[in-house]
């Protein structure tokens, strides 16, 4: 008896590990980007940050080539 | 952030240091395009390809002017010539496959996806839009667009994809690739039956395809590079021309065996980097300013295809004497056809 009981008792603690597995998300290398993201998907802060490119075209170019 | 991209981080390919709050510290050592860092450490195969493809070395604007006498060992002028007005049109992986190019205006093509197919529109005729683009859609006023765009509205990568990034070897101009795409790839039924085409039976072998298809295309004309007061390179070129002229093959060989090709007139003419110094384009004859061409508005119906008369005869689609600038009849001498087949 005792036996049955405690083969159960470990079927049952390997069935909740097993779930307890599937359902915690896995590891994504890299998670730590959000970081990044934060900020560079910031629309305000990125428009009080950013430098103005200055165009750099000259205005004696003409034709085409 | 869903690619396989975003799940391996901004720091990866960008450097930095994500984990520290102070911007300027988190910042340090961050390459905005790190194209020529990053990308082999995943893509070491195309990567490396793509490293003697003529997008990459530009080669093909090399091979020309040294033709011509240009000294790229020896002749700073012209080095300095190239470097303001050429080498911009380098590209990288991110300028095809994230932003567009920089000669262009850079910025992104949609947000940070990374796109495995270039955009035909923000990526391909963003630098190749003033003749083949224009052509391939249809954009030049009467010239109709290739059917290739009107019926099958192919993108560029339908028909240019291994080439762009392998040609498997050094290449000194697009047309040495072998790689390249060529029509028969598709269309290899034109040239196992021919029974029902006279016109395949009795040419194929010596017309290029483009020369009883293509229509009228673009010729450019009388380019001259300079700096400006500002300090900023700059060009001038004369108004462009639709033409169409066939000529003797200049780069005949057992891969392009054509007597007869359609040719377009290149913007270079022999003052063109004299802003850098005197006779930097010291042989200029050396090449025709005619060069073979592969006009991007294919028809299967054109002018000179409606009957053998419509091309036999024609002396207006052919290249002479006539339809060539005096100062450049030498450097053309071998593309210029001094008989029009008879009618």
């Amino acid at each position: 008896m005792k036996k049955i009981v405690f083969s159960l008792f470990i079927v049952l603690i390997l069935v909740i590990l097993a779930v307890a597995g599937c359902n915690q998300s896995a590891e994504v290398p890299g998670e730590e980007t959000s970081t990044c993201v934060i900020c560079h998907s910031d629309k305000d802060m990125l428009k009080q940050t950013a430098s103005v490119v200055e165009e750099k075209v000259s205005e004696e170019t003409s034709g085409e080539g | 952030m869903e690619d396989t991209h975003g799940k391996v981080g901004c720091v990866i390919c960008h450097g930095g240091d994500s984990s520290l709050e102070d911007k300027e510290l988190a910042h340090a050592g961050v390459i905005a395009d790190p194209s020529d860092v990053s990308c082999d450490t995943c893509h070491s195969d195309v990567a490396h390809a793509n490293a003697i493809s003529l997008h990459t070395t530009l080669e093909g604007f090399k091979t020309a002017l040294e033709t011509r006498g240009c000294d790229f060992d020896t002749c700073e002028e012209m080095n300095l010539a190239f470097e303001n007005h050429c080498d911009s049109c380098h590209t990288s992986c991110g300028q095809c496959h994230i932003s567009r190019p920089d000669e262009t205006g850079g910025g992104l093509v949609s947000s940070h996806e990374i796109r495995e197919t270039p955009s035909t529109q923000y990526n391909c005729i963003a630098c190749h839009g003033s003749r083949v683009g224009a052509e391939y859609l249809g954009e030049n006023a009467g010239i109709p667009a290739d059917v290739h765009w009107t019926k099958a509205t192919m993108t560029c990568t339908k028909c240019h994809g291994e080439e762009l990034h392998d040609s498997g070897q050094d290449t000194d101009t697009r047309y040495d690739n072998p790689n390249t795409v060529r029509c028969e790839d598709c269309h290899e039924d034109v040239w196992t039956n021919t029974e029902d085409n006279p016109q395949h039976e009795q040419h194929l072998s010596d017309l290029q395809c483009q020369v009883c298809h293509s229509i009228s295309y673009k010729n450019c004309y009388g380019c001259h590079v300079s700096i400006d007061e500002e300090g900023i390179p700059c060009r001038v070129s004369e108004p462009s021309q639709m033409d169409f002229e066939i000529g003797y093959n200049p780069i005949r060989s057992s891969e392009r065996p054509y007597e007869y090709v359609v040719l377009r007139h290149v913007p270079t003419c022999a003052d063109t980097c004299d802003y850098y110094g005197s006779n930097l384009i010291s042989n200029f004859n050396a090449a025709p300013t005619w060069k073979y061409a592969t006009p991007h508005n294919i028809q299967l119906h054109t002018p000179q295809n409606e009957s053998c008369e419509a091309c036999h005869g024609n002396s207006d689609i052919f290249l002479t004497e006539e339809d060539i600038r005096a100062e450049e009849l030498d450097a053309n001498q071998g593309v210029i056809v001094k008989e029009i087949p008879s009618p």
